[in-house]
């Protein structure tokens, strides 16, 4: 019943293999292809499911199939195959290694994203908005009153750091966001070339016709499925990690909205009027920041939980606890310098964010200043970082999983598969 | 026994294949040997097999030929219902504790099975693991060694129920038997503790379907003495089956459950393959497996197999098994490794193949805690005691010839080390 296919001559890549190795995908040649993890991946798919073609493929270092693979981005790592693999080859692990080779490959220049995901990179990206803003703002007034407050009596809120013009804020920050525009637009028009080769060549095109989406169709299952965390939803191990995710996208949402709209104060007459920048505690925008800075510190500080103790329904798993005849080793999300490096930005981001405000009211001088410069600093190095780290994983998530609905990828437990 | 000519004192610890052949060796040779067997009977797990591979005959005539050679050796003392429980050590000489627990049946039974008929208490047919009852009362085996009934005394209410007595026309029930404790000075010990089926129900994802068994169960259900008398039925409702999915590796090879690979469960399976396709010529049987482990000459054995049609061999574990709604139906879920693809495998009957779990694994009392075991817990020769050998699938995985092979070898160096204690 199973025609085996025909020998291709493959190149190995052995450095590509040293790099997964290198970045969290240490176990990955004891995978001894049993297909565990396959089965009870509750993502994988019914035609060439994953990740066990993925470790099958690491373990060559087959680097243009993993790069250009839909799958190692249907993989939510919630390591349900990493918890019944019976090798401890930590498929998850390597699927989120693979994610971060292909983040670094598909973000030009490649040799940016190299250097900035480099942990010694990143006191000089935190260091160096701190410089040019402090610069700046040293050559625009005099020394002395860069750090006195403009107080206004009748507010309870006073203006934020008066001395350091908006406008050069603004400015600064988007030129930043065009220039990751152009990167990442660059890279999803790369992405998804190479995934329509690939695609070719793993034989989507035979899919079923009514099984496959336009464009527009696949977009709006994709955001459908984003934002109801249905993927999420469905990881059985590790299902907690949905909610603390769901906390951080919609907090990171929320502030991205809000930080929109303040960015129109000089032009918005709603803002002239009604609202002045900076808001009143009791605004409807300054409220709905509060509660997303909120949910994204909850969320985050969910995630460093999950990356230390490993939490399940069934209770709080330490090293050695037997889980459903699985003995538990060490947390089941193990953190890479990659993935922590992202969270632990915004958690700085979000942690420096509340620490001023606090400040702010307090009215503690200069501390304040100084709290929001680190706090700009995180902002900064979140943006220029946004196309070479963790942060880059929502889009090209996002492109595969609208190129998997677009060409019918299926599921696997649907009823096609029975004979 | 006879003490005057006899070339030395052996003590075999455990029954089974490995442990008559090693005794009957010895013996042979001029030793005087003392077979210690836990359960009521001789034959160990060989006994409950319907079929040996390659050459699919039964392990009945074997056994019979072995349980002749003791029954007829005046060097052989048999102990059932035993346990060593203690091992002392000294000058080249062991002195052994066994604990014999009562069987409340003696010497005077005929196996008539008067008794059976009056019991009115019933217990877990262990012999066919699970799959019926049998009274508090019975006959181990129909080939049991020593040829007398047991009582099970975790069944039996004792002599507050007392129906067999009179039933018992030669007085052979004695419910106030007690446990005895025996001490024997022997110059080596021969551990043949052979293995116990590893119990795939605890692995994640298998879970327990009343139309799923266990390999050693379907040695049960294919022979003719089993509890369907050797009809291979579903457990949950007696039908015929139409299909059967072999998953291999339940629990092998995978350092969660059981780390090693018990290195015969391939060639059952294809065995039992066989064993459906004698009552079935047309179902579908499909082995799920890692690697199909096929040593040396059984690879034409596999060959063999491969011939048939409509059994389909499928590179990929089997992760998952759940219930297809009322039908009674399993569904196994696994990745067809050569075809890239999931697969949904609607079965009539799973069959585990269970592997093997040392029998002293967590055996953590004295003295097997003295013996020396590698990580997966079989017993390690290189570093047991002086005058101690490991035998059979004690030491490692192994199939039926290979655990004979390793009795003789093992009943060699007892013999060995008889004659140096004797020089000693």
């Amino acid at each position: 019943m199973t025609a085996i296919p025909t020998p291709a001559a493959v190149q190995p890549d052995r450095g590509f293999r040293n790099r997964l190795i290198a970045s969290g995908g240490e176990d990955l040649k004891k995978c001894f292809q049993c297909a565990t993890c396959s089965v009870v991946c509750e993502l994988s798919t019914a035609r060439q499911p994953f990740p066990r073609k993925e470790m099958l493929w690491a373990q060559w270092g087959l680097k243009d199939r993993l790069l250009a693979d839909v799958d190692i981005w249907l993989c939510h790592h919630c390591n349900d195959c990493t918890s019944r693999c019976p090798r401890g080859a930590r498929p998850g692990d390597v699927m989120a290694a693979v994610r971060r080779e292909a983040i670094l490959h598909y973000s030009a220049p490649q040799w940016l994203g190299n250097c900035v995901s480099q942990p010694h990179c990143l006191p000089f990206l935190l260091l160096l908005p701190c410089v040019l803003l402090g610069l700046v703002a040293w050559g625009s007034r005099p020394l002395e009153k860069l750090f006195a407050a403009s107080t206004s009596s009748n507010r309870i809120i006073i203006s934020y750091w008066s001395q350091l013009p908006q406008w050069l804020l603004i400015a600064f920050f988007a030129t930043l966001v065009l220039l990751d525009a152009v990167v990442i637009i660059l890279g999803v028009s790369r992405f998804w070339r190479d995934l329509n080769a690939r695609g070719q060549a793993m034989g989507f095109a035979d899919n079923r016709e009514h099984e496959k989406q336009s464009i527009a169709a696949s977009i709006r299952t994709t955001l459908r499925n984003i934002l109801l965390h249905e993927d999420f939803d469905r990881c059985t191990f590790n299902h907690p990690r949905m909610n603390s995710h769901r906390f951080v996208l919609f907090g990171f949402v929320g502030l991205l909205v809000v930080d929109l709209w303040v960015l129109t104060v000089r032009f918005n007459p709603l803002l002239k009027d009604a609202f002045v920048y900076p808001f009143n505690f009791w605004s409807p925008w300054k409220i709905l920041a509060n509660l997303a800075g909120g949910a994204m510190l909850l969320g985050c500080s969910l995630m460093v939980r999950d990356r230390t103790v490993h939490s399940t329904p069934a209770g709080t798993l330490y090293e050695g606890t037997l889980f459903k005849g699985t003995l538990f080793k060490g947390t089941l999300f193990k953190g890479t310098w990659f993935d922590w490096m992202f969270l632990g930005l915004a958690l700085a981001t979000v942690l420096t964010g509340f620490g001023c405000e606090i400040l702010h009211y307090a009215r503690v001088d200069p501390l304040r200043y100084m709290v929001y410069v680190v706090h700009l600093a995180t902002v900064f190095a979140l943006i220029v970082l946004l196309p070479y780290s963790k942060f880059a994983h929502m889009i090209y998530r996002a492109t595969a999983m609208v190129y998997a609905a677009h060409t019918g990828r299926q599921r696997q437990g649907g009823p096609s598969e029975f004979e | 026994m006879s003490e005057a000519d006899s070339r030395g004192r052996v003590m075999v610890v455990g029954g089974g294949i490995t442990g008559i052949t090693a005794a009957i060796e010895a013996s042979e040779a001029g030793c005087d040997v003392i077979l210690v067997e836990r359960s009521a009977y001789l034959g160990g797990r060989v006994a409950q097999m319907h079929q040996y591979f390659p050459k699919l005959c039964p392990p009945v005539c074997g056994l019979e030929i072995n349980l002749r050679r003791i029954r007829t050796s005046p060097r052989i003392r048999c102990l059932t219902l035993s346990e060593v429980v203690e091992v002392q050590a000294s000058d080249g000489w062991h002195r052994v504790t066994v604990e014999q627990r009562p069987r409340f049946v003696n010497e005077r039974c005929t196996a008539c099975g008067a008794c059976v008929a009056a019991c009115p208490e019933s217990r877990s047919d262990s012999f066919n693991y699970g799959m019926g009852t049998t009274r508090a009362i019975y006959l181990p085996t129909d080939l049991a060694w020593p040829f007398r009934h047991t009582i099970d005394p975790a069944a039996c209410p004792g002599e507050q129920c007392g129906k067999c007595l009179p039933a018992c026309a030669y007085g052979a029930i004695d419910l106030k038997m007690t446990a005895q404790r025996r001490e024997f000075e022997v110059q080596s010990v021969i551990w043949a503790t052979g293995w116990e089926p590893f119990d795939a129900s605890v692995v994640d994802g298998l879970g327990l379907h009343s139309n799923m068994i266990s390999n050693v169960q379907m040695e049960r259900l294919a022979a003719p003495t089993g509890p369907t008398k050797g009809r291979i039925l579903r457990p949950s409702d007696g039908k015929e089956i139409e299909s059967v999915a072999f998953v291999q590796c339940a629990g092998s090879r995978d350092e969660n459950h059981l780390k090693h690979c018990s290195s015969v469960c391939c060639m059952a399976s294809l065995k039992q393959a066989r064993y459906v396709r004698a009552q079935y010529p047309n179902a579908d049987i499909y082995v799920y497996y890692i690697d199909l482990r096929s040593p040396g000459r059984q690879e034409l054995f596999l060959a063999e197999s491969q011939q048939d049609e409509r059994l389909h061999l499928v590179k990929g574990k089997v992760a998952k098994v759940t219930e297809d709604g009322t039908s009674g139906d399993l569904i196994v879920a696994a990745e067809d490794v050569m075809a890239e693809r999931s697969i949904r495998q609607k079965v009539s009957l799973v069959v585990l193949a269970t592997g093997m779990v040392p029998a002293l694994r967590n055996h953590s009392a004295s003295p097997s805690s003295m013996l020396s075991r590698d990580p997966h817990g079989f017993l390690s020769n290189a570093q047991l005691l002086p005058g101690h050998f490991a035998a059979g699938c004690a030491r490692q995985p192994m199939d039926v010839a290979s655990c004979v092979r390793d009795a003789t070898s093992a009943a060699l160096k007892a013999l060995q080390s008889c004659v140096s204690s004797h020089r000693g």
